[in-house]
């Protein structure tokens, strides 16, 4: 195929939309990106579709606190832009869902955060990503 | 998910290509003499090659390797966890403007012309991430005085030189030089150079930060014209509890020398942790001969502050101290009176003026002058937030020259003949009970003592269409502190629990504590709520300083809470007050509100949260 001038800025365009949204931090300065993921199994909490990054709370199905209270993770993922381009909305995921997911974990282990790499619904068997979804 | 980083630059690149030389498109870049306009309108992108990962995905922790940062900076870096950013009040933070015309993105630029004379009055320079929308004046209007409100975007001036545009920006908040905890202050000021060049832009910025920096911290990138528009403009945000069970007191941050992950970031690329600390010296090519000898040691130095006395304020000082009294509209019918000591604030309407505080008494016919001006009505409330001179010492001529017709009439008039002829006081009661001198302090003449006080934690007025409260916050710089909150205007007067100017002046032989005074922080910003980015939207007056918003009462929270942390850490390993200020738990933040002489300084500061601490 020959690339054109205009088929090059076309292409340009279309990036600039897709181009991950910046967080106000760092990803690599917040989560231990290298770390081999961590794994949580539970109960989804809330969905918060919001910007610059949408956020998943989960309650952890064995984990608790001193307490004895069940850990909640705060797992950190795209923008809502970002996750509407990938079928992700407000309605994909609803409280009471049980989810598995995977994340880089956070860089101080009591805030219990994650950055998302999947997450699962093993009930229907719905997962993100497919194929080579990401927010980042 | 790599291509989609690696193409625009592929493309970034083609276009410059395919664009041909400098200038050869319409002539835009064409030099046309001294001070002529060029058009820079339309929509631009930056070339990511340069620190594509700083502005991208961002930058790893303990990367501050050719930054002229100075100790204070570097120590500041240091103490800065990034679970910080998972409080509300820093999740939305937007970029300063110097970070902001580097962001990733799209910048739309449009001109402002005075329709009828075709005069450039101002270029627009909107950024796509986090909408940072930046104003050039070019009309030669002067930048705003020191003790107006700072904002991510600053406040900017344009001239042309010859081809290239120069913009000047002062006003800017606290924000970052890198996003991995690298502070840029409030103090900072840039001077940038835009030069048009066809379809491209070369761009140049200059930051000097007398706080953080020993030296300009100077960049380059250039743009590409998108003859497209990208679209998304808008950058919403909004703040949520993301970590649970988190008391509201604790600011996550690392002690000095406690860093853990000190090394990561040198480890990774095999380089001295040395190179990493930054500083003037990583800038220059004299330093490669240092990697070859660095030691840890002597980085693990420079993650303590050294030796010596404490460093002072290079911040400008707000008051003009030119013997005026300088008004400036906050918001609606309020208004905040700068020069006579702490800020005083006037909310005007039918009912006659509301003030509260009425400064240090040495301008007080001035002050009485600019409120007349304001509203031709007698004064008819003062609220008082606390029993400090420099909050109440104009009180009895102010209270004088007022009145307070709603007395007049009632029963108590029928006893008290000159019932309602003053304006009435209003404050909690141990700002009187410090007034009078039961407590101790020294007592002030009785006409200048509230008379309408509050136990508990609220007094209640609805005055000149707004309801207006004063909300105690125990303990705080004193026993008798109050924050007055105009709801309508959505205006908070914090007295001197907040101010832009130096460390809160906790008080504790008049009941002020160090955790009283974060609790009282925290008590402000239980009451704000920003308009976009972690900005505008509540405006707080301060004590003393800027008119600010969300935004500075937050960054005094952290330091204070910070603080508090260090000197809590050293009590329990035993270290004595002298230990304590020896150790310098304030280095971070001395160069921004540290002063070694005057009526409030580094060291009464720290011994005031070393004895509040050890009162425990």
């Amino acid at each position: 195929m020959k690339l054109t001038f205009a088929s090059l800025l076309g292409v340009a365009a279309t990036l600039s939309l897709t181009m991950p949204l910046p967080a106000h931090h760092s990803f690599a300065a917040t989560y231990i990106e290298d770390a081999p993921p961590t794994e949580i199994k539970g109960t989804l909490k809330s969905f918060r579709i919001q910007n610059p990054h949408s956020y998943v709370q989960i309650e952890d199905e064995k984990l608790t606190d001193k307490e004895g209270t069940p850990v909640r993770w705060v797992v950190e993922w795209g923008a809502a832009a970002q996750l509407a381009t990938q079928n992700v909305n407000a309605a994909t995921l609803k409280a009471g869902d049980k989810v598995v997911v995977t994340g880089a974990p956070g860089r101080n282990p009591e805030d219990f955060r994650l950055l998302m790499r999947t997450i699962t619904r093993p009930a229907d068997g719905w997962k993100w990503p497919v194929g080579n979804q990401t927010f980042r | 998910m790599k291509l989609l980083h690696t193409l625009p630059i592929i493309l970034s690149a083609s276009l410059l290509l395919a664009q041909g030389p400098a200038g050869g498109r319409g002539g835009a870049g064409a030099p046309a003499g001294p001070a002529a306009a060029i058009d820079f309108s339309g929509m631009w992108t930056g070339n990511m090659q340069e620190d594509s990962a700083e502005r991208g995905a961002g930058p790893d922790l303990v990367d501050y390797a050719g930054v002229p940062i100075n100790e204070a900076g570097r120590l500041w870096a240091l103490s800065y966890d990034p679970s910080r950013l998972t409080s509300r009040f820093h999740q939305c933070d937007g970029y300063v403007a110097p970070y902001s015309v580097r962001a990733i993105g799209n910048t739309r630029v449009w001109e402002e012309r005075d329709p009828k004379l075709q005069k450039l009055i101002a270029i627009h320079w909107y950024s796509q991430t986090f909408e940072g929308h930046r104003v050039f004046w070019m009309d030669g209007r002067p930048h705003p005085p020191a003790y107006a409100p700072h904002t991510w975007m600053g406040f900017s001036t344009g001239t042309f030189v010859g081809n290239t545009l120069r913009v000047e920006t002062t006003h800017l908040k606290q924000g970052w030089l890198r996003r991995n905890g690298l502070p840029e202050s409030d103090q900072a000021t840039l001077v940038e150079f835009f030069t048009r060049h066809g379809d491209h832009i070369t761009y140049t910025s200059v930051i000097n930060d007398p706080v953080f920096l020993t030296e300009p911290s100077i960049k380059t990138t250039d743009f590409f014209r998108q003859p497209i528009d990208p679209g998304g403009w808008l950058f919403p945000c909004d703040d949520s509890e993301q970590v649970t069970g988190r008391a509201p007191d604790q600011v996550p941050n690392y002690l000095f020398g406690k860093h853990p992950f000190l090394e990561e970031h040198a480890n990774k690329y095999k380089l001295p942790a040395l190179a990493m600390l930054g500083g003037a010296e990583t800038m220059y090519g004299e330093f490669e001969a240092k990697l070859k000898t660095a030691t840890v040691a002597e980085a693990r130095a420079k993650t303590l502050p050294a030796a010596g006395p404490s460093l002072t304020s290079r911040a400008v000082d707000p008051d003009p101290k030119d013997g005026n009294i300088h008004v400036l509209h906050v918001r609606g019918n309020v208004y905040m009176l700068v020069g006579d000591g702490g800020n005083i604030v006037v909310q005007t309407g039918d009912e006659g003026p509301f003030v509260v505080d009425t400064g240090s008494g040495k301008l007080t016919d001035k002050v009485l002058a600019a409120i007349k001006e304001l509203s031709p009505k007698p004064i008819r409330m003062i609220a008082n937030t606390s029993f400090l001179p420099a909050h109440t010492s104009g009180n009895e001529k102010l209270k004088n020259a007022g009145s307070d017709p709603s007395v007049v009439g009632t029963f108590l008039a029928l006893a008290a003949p000159n019932a309602g002829s003053t304006a009435s006081i209003l404050s909690h009661e141990n700002v009187v009970t410090r007034m009078n001198g039961s407590l101790g302090a020294p007592a002030t003449p009785p006409g200048s003592w509230p008379i309408d006080t509050f136990i508990g934690d609220r007094l209640r007025k609805f005055h000149n269409g707004d309801s207006v409260e004063l909300f105690h916050t125990p303990n705080a710089i004193t026993d008798g502190d109050s924050f007055v909150h105009f709801r309508r205007a959505d205006v908070i007067v914090a007295g001197d629990v907040f101010t832009t100017t130096q460390y809160p002046f906790i008080d504790t032989a008049n009941g002020g504590s160090v955790q009283g005074e974060i609790n009282a922080l925290n008590a402000i910003l239980a009451r704000t709520v920003f308009e976009h980015s972690g900005e505008g939207g509540t405006l707080v007056v301060p004590g003393r300083g800027y008119l600010s918003d969300e935004h500075e009462v937050v960054e005094y929270r952290d330091m204070v809470a910070i603080i508090r942390d260090r000197v809590k850490a050293m009590i329990a390993g035993g270290a004595s007050l002298q230990q304590v200020k020896a150790a310098r738990v304030t280095a971070d933040y001395d160069t921004r509100y540290g002063a070694n002489t005057g009526a409030w300084t580094t060291d009464m500061f720290v011994e005031a949260v070393y004895n509040s601490l050890k009162k425990k």
